[in-house]
């Protein structure tokens, strides 16, 4: 249940890479060479272990289009353990590298394999495994602060930060918890005399008036084809997040998520680690196996003694019976030209009131487009710098009728080629729409202010919110061939 | 100076090895504790001072008594620091555990190990720690040493476990998951160490919990003892691992009160530490059938619901462990779901998918059918629950070839209960596959090619047999590589690694021949040279299968090398030689004789046309070859090259008659070892010395007219003067190098400087060295400029019995202080006097020097140690005789002198004073004061061993 190293690694596409940070646990080191006995592979210095790795993640050499050691079809790339092939004096394999890549960063760690070495246990059965991953993901979010582009001065002091860091959070190399992100809240006291012992992941306690803060997201998700082969696809996931001021060792909270009357039941929850007991009939409902009706719905309790920081509570997932917005999307090839029609339809069922929402029209594997000759019957045209996208701005509105159209001819005559894409190719196209509803959400599911819970004595401040936004929201070109989503639905 | 300790620290953390050969890993270490103790250095570069210690020890400290001094030296500067500076406090703490455990010394029960343990527990018992939260806390990072401590010594704490389990349950700050940690390991390891005494029962564990002294007499021989050597090898769990088991009866209700309220309380640990202690609870009670798996049933909905990696891992590990006991069959099912769920919850970030996915094909079933540890299906597992994860073109390359995988496996096991379903499944899989096809055909990524070929690996690993899909994948591929040619390299592999694994089902052959068909047929008009090449790599992997008929490769190489605008004339070595690979293959295929006419032709055309001469050579004697040997004889001449493939173990010669063939360039080329071959083991040998003497050259000392210290001082008038130092080595095998390299001949010794304090030194050629007769000597000549000890790096290149080439590297050579010293390089004509004269102008010139300050090199210095009388002789006997110049029965007085090349001296008083040994030194060359002062610590710590 511990690692025996652990690597932060900057690169750009496989290219200007360093070791930003690394450290060695020479303690579990030590565990790891009685465990495994002659099987021992000792962990290979930075530079050499760099090598390997950016081998194993195909990085390695960017420009050569075929590297045995790098591209051969054998290789196991399926895993979430990489194993490095160590050449040289310490010759060996080394497993089970465990490695996130996000944007610039690969974070890395070598977790101790505390079971015999020979025959190689499954990685399912090694703790350590789970628990890098936990450290790799927590660390990932403290230096990315989960955006994925850092500007390099946040990122050097976020690094620079690091020693301290891992002193808290993993000092000999047994993850103890993840690192904090940012200083702790500014009211927090010391602990009171008592008997109520005080959570580990509670960095402090909040004094002052109880803020209880709820916000519902949901991300809806569509592929649609226009095409009577292809089962046009849609799914809602929804994530509960919640900042809670509230006095206190160990608060109680309870947030209780409703549905409408005939609403579909919640799928897939998964809540929380701060969430106090549960009931089973809240985790029966699956996407994997669309279960009968008869299903629970609702409310659903969460009770919780919440964290200082915001967290989020729980997530989950739910079939609706309808796209918020339906597309159709036509095009054809007329000469040098591509005719296009676009109509939209926003469902009834869904509030006529964005933040935004616009639809993006790429094109690849052509020209930059010339001569644009569009016409919409709502919302404006715009042409990227690069001359390959049209956007149409759809602004916070549909009309009364809740529906849009595009028609029109676009030549491809700039002077230069757009961007490629290879799924891209002769008339599959899409459309990939951007929208925010504020104060909707698809499912239904809401949290009345009411619902919350907090045993506390004075009386709290609680805010709740909701909003819908669309993520992957995909309106294929009817006339070509467009990729399988998901195969569940094929079969 | 604290700017340019960061920059060590990282050179030193970056490469170790590099940046030692610069020092020494016990000067480095000085270096480090010196600076430590340094009241003036600033704790933010001390803080970084500790990371060498922390993370290689065992390189800093090789010797367990190294590591006891390095430990009581931190211990002392930690005892020093004032309170405030707690990162540096918390740091020193966790050096302190590594060098401790890596030196070994806390197995060996070592005084400073003891303290430091003591310290611990005082520290963790030390609630005046009060600190702010979020800042380092010192009780915590012992807690941790202590849990590291006990991890690496299993047994440790078994003796306390009534005080940990008192701290854990008074704390009620933040601190009480470090309690919480480090009670649950040692009292995990304390009932696995009771349940391997034979007769342990019930009484036992509660004595164990109680702190009470009846089990600690049988335990007095320590938490370590030998008796026990298995204690260090992990506890397995699950239904195919074997589990110790302390038989209790039902009767344990102290053990289960504690294990029940960590269980309550596990909830108050982050996610991490909670895994963690649920899984030490896991294994105690397994260990304990007193105690029933139910304990856990109030924790298990919360578990099941969360959205933590590790804590749902823990859940899966605790079912595997008590299977039906404590889980029903309802959950396992729903356990599953969860992981399907899981695996494709938009939410959970890639690698944990990934993982999600392992544990399905891992299971932890209740009732395992197999017992192996590959990836087989849970059975609860139906096509239509899998169907969810059916690949797909938006996925990443890992998770969509994971999904294949999973799913082929899901096809693969309902294809061999029947037809029904199966059509659709399979279907969609080789759609899949196609729909990746078309990616790569549209100029994909480098990535998408890569995956393509693993997605088709793994298709054909698992439905090779269903002739439809594989037959149609063949030509699908052909026609994928007469478009893009610059694939020939993924399709060789593709076909190499499905023969390796797939060999029976001929798959690979099915392909080559397709592929063969495609380059043969394809019209010649547009062929391109760069393709041509490629299709030349594509005929010659093609012509190495007996059952692929070889007429259209013949063909294709007469229209290609007749169409003279496209290859003969251009005379290119590189096409021509793959021509020429592709006639070698021919050469050796069984179906020779009928091509015999053909490839003689093509050969004979190659020898006339060809527009480079190597080439025309080459075909010429393939022609040769081909008309004067015997099919058998052929394959067996040309085998030989082909065959060996990777594994260098045969003869081989520079006759070698294969074309840019591996065997060739394997000849040529100068081959790297894996493993040290040779390695230089140190000769004491006067004789070195003496030979030296001799060399210096003839002085003619008028020993009338000059004092004895101008006489001396007129012989370095001659620059080459005693300017070298001669050190023996003889040249042997390493321990375990490969039988191959047990004779070697012309061996060429190279070595280099790793600083600038000795001139280049010149190569040494040792005619042979075999493992079976007396290892040969090696003199080292060494021409210093400052007289310091070194490191030097040494390779060599040998030739071995097989006519092979090698480059390997030696040991690096360290020469040690003591290495350097010389006796007095006196006029060879002058007696004792004569030193003794030298010694004493020297010693006053050196204090006269000191006092006045007009000499700036010299430097003069006492030396104490406690010593015995028969101590003192029996050191000056062993390490001062060859420089002794006072006279060796005079026991009050050693003079002692060290000549270092090119020009210093250390001159030595040993006097035995009325407490100690005092040892007065003087010398030229005040640099070298350090290095004698821990030659002196070294030599007399040793006597002192011996004799204490």
């Amino acid at each position: 249940m511990s690692l025996r190293a652990l690597w932060i690694i900057s690169q750009e596409k496989g290219e200007n890479v360093s070791i930003r940070f690394s450290r060695r646990f020479s303690t579990v080191e030590l565990r790891a060479k009685n465990l495994a006995g002659s099987s021992y592979v000792a962990v290979p210095e930075e530079s050499i272990f760099l090598h390997f790795l950016l081998t194993e993640l195909g990085l390695a050499d960017p420009h050569k289009s075929y590297v045995a050691l790098r591209d051969d079809c054998l290789h196991r790339h399926r895993s979430p353990a990489l194993e490095l092939h160590v050449d040289g004096p310490g010759k060996g394999v080394l497993w089970p590298v465990l490695a996130i890549l996000q944007g610039p960063l690969i974070l890395a760690c070598l977790p101790l394999v505390d079971a015999p070495a020979e025959p190689r246990p499954p990685l399912a059965s090694l703790l350590s495994v789970s628990q890098g991953l936990t450290l790799l993901a927590g660390l990932q979010t403290f230096l990315l602060s989960s955006g994925s582009k850092p500007d390099s001065e946040g990122l050097a002091s976020r690094l620079a930060m690091l020693p301290s860091v891992l002193l808290q959070v993993c000092p000999l190399g047994t993850p103890l918890d993840v690192p904090q992100l940012g200083a702790p809240a500014t009211s927090t006291v010391p602990p009171p005399a008592g008997n109520q012992k005080q959570p580990a992941w509670k960095t402090g306690l909040h004094r002052g008036r109880a803020v209880v803060n709820v916000a519902l997201t949901e991300m809806v998700r569509s592929m649609q084809y226009g095409n009577q082969s292809k089962q046009d696809l849609w799914d809602v996931y929804g994530t509960v997040t919640c900042k809670c001021e509230v006095e206190g060792v160990l608060p109680n909270v309870t947030v209780t998520l409703a549905l409408p009357p005939n609403g579909s039941p919640l799928q897939d929850i998964l809540v929380h680690p701060c969430v106090t007991s549960l009931d089973s009939s809240i985790l029966t409902a699956s996407s994997v196996d669309n279960c009968d009706g008869s299903a629970f719905s609702g409310p659903y309790k969460f009770p919780f003694s919440p964290p200082l920081e915001p967290f989020r509570l729980c997530s989950y997932t739910s079939q609706v019976p309808v796209p918020p917005i339906l597309g159709f999307y036509q095009l054809k090839e007329e000469e040098s030209q591509l005719h296009l029609s676009v109509t939209l339809k926003l469902h009834e069922s869904v509030k006529n009131s964005f933040e935004y929402c616009e639809a993006h029209l790429p094109f690849f594997n052509r020209d930059q487009m010339g001569n644009v000759d569009v016409k919409v019957s709502s919302g404006q045209l715009e042409i990227s710098k690069e001359k390959n996208l049209l956007i149409w701005v759809l602004g916070q509105k549909f009309p009364k009728t809740r529906e849009v159209t595009m028609e029109g001819k676009i030549s491809f005559s700039g002077p230069v080629p757009g961007p490629t894409d290879p799924l891209c190719t002769k008339l599959t196209a899409y459309i990939k729409m951007y929208f925010k509803v504020p104060d909707v959400t698809l499912s239904g599911c809401c949290v009345d202010q009411h619902s919350v819970q907090i045993y506390s004595s004075a009386k709290p401040r609680i805010v709740t919110s909701r909003e819908l936004q669309s993520k992957e929201y995909f309106i294929w070109n009817s006339t070509g061939a467009a990729p399988v989503s998901s195969g569940h639905m094929i079969l | 100076m604290a700017a340019n300790w960061a920059e060590r620290i990282v050179a030193f953390s970056r490469s170790p090895s590099v940046f030692l050969s610069g020092t020494t890993p016990e000067a480095f270490l000085d270096e480090l504790l010196r600076e430590l103790r340094d009241d003036r250095a600033a704790y933010s570069v001390k803080v970084l001072l500790l990371c060498p210690l922390c993370e290689y020890p065992a390189l800093l400290c090789p010797s367990d008594s190294v590591g006891e001094e390095t430990a009581l030296e931190l211990m002392s500067v930690f005892l020093h620091c004032p309170p405030k500076f707690m990162q540096f406090r918390c740091q020193l703490l966790l050096a302190l555990t590594s060098v401790l455990l890596c030196s070994s010394c806390l197995s060996s029960y070592s005084s400073a190990s003891q303290e430091f343990l003591d310290l611990l527990l005082q520290i963790v018992q030390d609630t005046s720690d009060l600190h702010a939260n979020g800042s380092p806390s010192l009780r915590a990072t012992a807690c941790d040493c202590l849990r590291e401590l006990e991890a690496c010594c299993p047994g440790l704490l078994s003796q306390r476990l009534e005080l940990l389990c008192g701290l854990w349950q008074r704390e009620t700050s933040r601190l009480h998951q470090a309690f919480a940690g480090l009670h649950m390991l040692a009292l995990r390891n304390a009932v696995y160490l009771l349940s391997h005494e034979t007769s342990a029962g019930v009484d036992d564990l509660k004595a164990l919990l109680g702190g009470n002294v009846a089990w600690e007499a049988e335990q007095n021989s320590g938490p370590l003892s030998k008796k026990n050597p298995a204690v260090l090898s992990p506890l397995i769990l699950g239904p195919m691992g074997t589990v110790p088991t302390l038989q209790t009866g039902q009767d344990c209700k102290e053990l289960r009160s504690v294990l029940s309220s960590l269980l309550e309380e596990s909830y108050l640990l982050t996610p991490l530490c909670q895994a963690a202690v649920l899984h030490r609870l896991t294994e105690v009670v397994a260990m304990v059938p007193g105690v029933p798996p139910a304990i856990f049933r109030a924790q298990l909905l919360r578990l099941f619901g969360t959205s933590e990696v590790c804590l749902l891992h823990s859940t899966l590990l605790m079912k595997s462990a008590f299977t039906d006991s404590l889980f029903s069959v309802e959950n396992e099912a729903f356990i599953l779901k969860r992981l399907l769920m899981l695996s494709q919850n938009p939410l959970v970030s890639t690698p944990e998918k990934l993982f999600y996915m392992d544990c399905i094909l891992h299971f932890p079933e209740n009732q395992p059918i197999s017992c192996c540890d590959d990836e087989a299906l849970p059975v609860l597992l139906t096509p239509r629950l899998a169907a969810v994860l059916l690949p797909t073109m938006f996925n990443d390359s890992a998770t969509m070839l994971a999904r294949l995988n999973l799913l082929s496996l899901v096809y693969l096991e309902e294809g061999e209960q029947g037809e029904g379903e199966e059509g659709g499944g399979l279907a969609y899989l080789y759609d899949h596959l196609m729909s990746l096809l078309s990616v790569v055909e549209n100029q994909g990524s480098r990535e998408m090619v890569v995956t393509f070929f693993r997605a088709a690996f793994l298709f054909l690993f698992h439905f090779c047999h269903v002739e439809r899909y594989s037959n149609s994948l063949a030509e699908k591929l052909s026609t994928l590589y007469m478009q893009h040619t610059q694939l020939a390299t993924h399709l060789i592999n593709l076909a190499d690694r499905t023969q390796e694994r797939l060999g029976e089902s001929g798959w690979a052959v099915r392909l080559l021949r397709t592929l063969q068909r495609g380059v043969t047929e394809a019209p010649l008009a547009q062929l391109t040279l760069q393709a041509l090449s490629c299709h030349l790599k594509i005929l010659a992997r093609a012509a190495e299968e007996a059952e692929i008929c070889q007429q259209r490769t013949l063909d294709f190489l007469f229209s290609i090398i007749r169409s003279s605008s496209l290859l003969c004339a251009s005379g290119n070595w590189r096409l021509g030689n793959s021509v020429l690979d592709v006639c070698q293959r021919l050469l050796m295929h069984p179906s020779l004789d009928s091509l015999l006419i053909p490839l003689a032709n093509i050969l004979q055309h190659l020898t006339r046309y060809y527009g480079d001469t190597d080439i025309q050579d080459h075909a010429r004697f393939y022609y040769t070859l081909l008309t004067t040997l015997s099919q058998e004889k052929l394959a067996a001449v040309l085998g030989q090259g082909a065959t060996e493939g990777g594994c260098p173990a045969t003869q081989h010669s520079l006759s070698s008659i294969v074309a840019e063939s591996e065997g060739l360039t394997r000849v040529l080329t100068i081959h790297r070892t894996h493993e040290p071959v040779l390695r230089l083991v140190e000769v004491d040998s006067p004789t070195a010395r003496q030979e030296t003497r001799r060399r210096e050259s003839e002085v003619k000392a008028e020993r009338e007219s000059c004092t004895a210290l101008d006489a001396y001082r007129a012989q370095f008038d001659d620059r080459g003067f005693a300017s070298e130092i001669t050190l023996c080595y003889r040249l042997s095998h390493a321990e375990s190098c490969h039988p191959r390299f047990d004779q070697l001949f012309s061996i060429r010794l190279h070595f280099d400087n790793t600083d600038d304090h000795y001139g280049e030194l010149s190569d040494i050629s040792v005619p042979c060295a075999f493992r079976e007769h007396p290892a040969p000597t090696v003199r080292l000549r060494l021409k210093p400029r400052r007289p310091y000890p070194t490191t030097l790096h040494s390779s060599a290149i040998f030739t071995s019995q097989d006519g092979l080439s090698w480059h390997t590297v030696l040991p690096d050579i360290h020469v040690a202080f003591q290495q350097l010293f010389m006796p007095l390089p006196a006029p060879p004509a002058c007696g004792k006097r004569f030193n003794l004269s030298v010694f004493e102008g020297l010693w006053a010139e050196i204090c006269r020097g000191t006092e006045e300050r007009v000499l700036d090199d010299c430097a003069t210095s006492l030396f104490c140690s406690q010593m015995e009388d028969s101590a003192l002789e029996a050191l000056a006997d062993k390490h001062f005789l060859p420089y002794l110049v006072s006279d060796p029965s005079d026991e009050d007085e050693h003079k002692v002198l060290f000549f270092l090349p090119p020009q210093s001296h250390v001159l030595l008083k040993v006097r035995r004073g009325s407490d100690a040994v005092h040892v007065h030194i003087a010398t030229d060359s005040c640099q070298l004061l350090p290095h004698i002062t821990s030659f002196l610590l070294k030599i007399t710590s040793s006597q002192q061993d011996i004799y204490s």
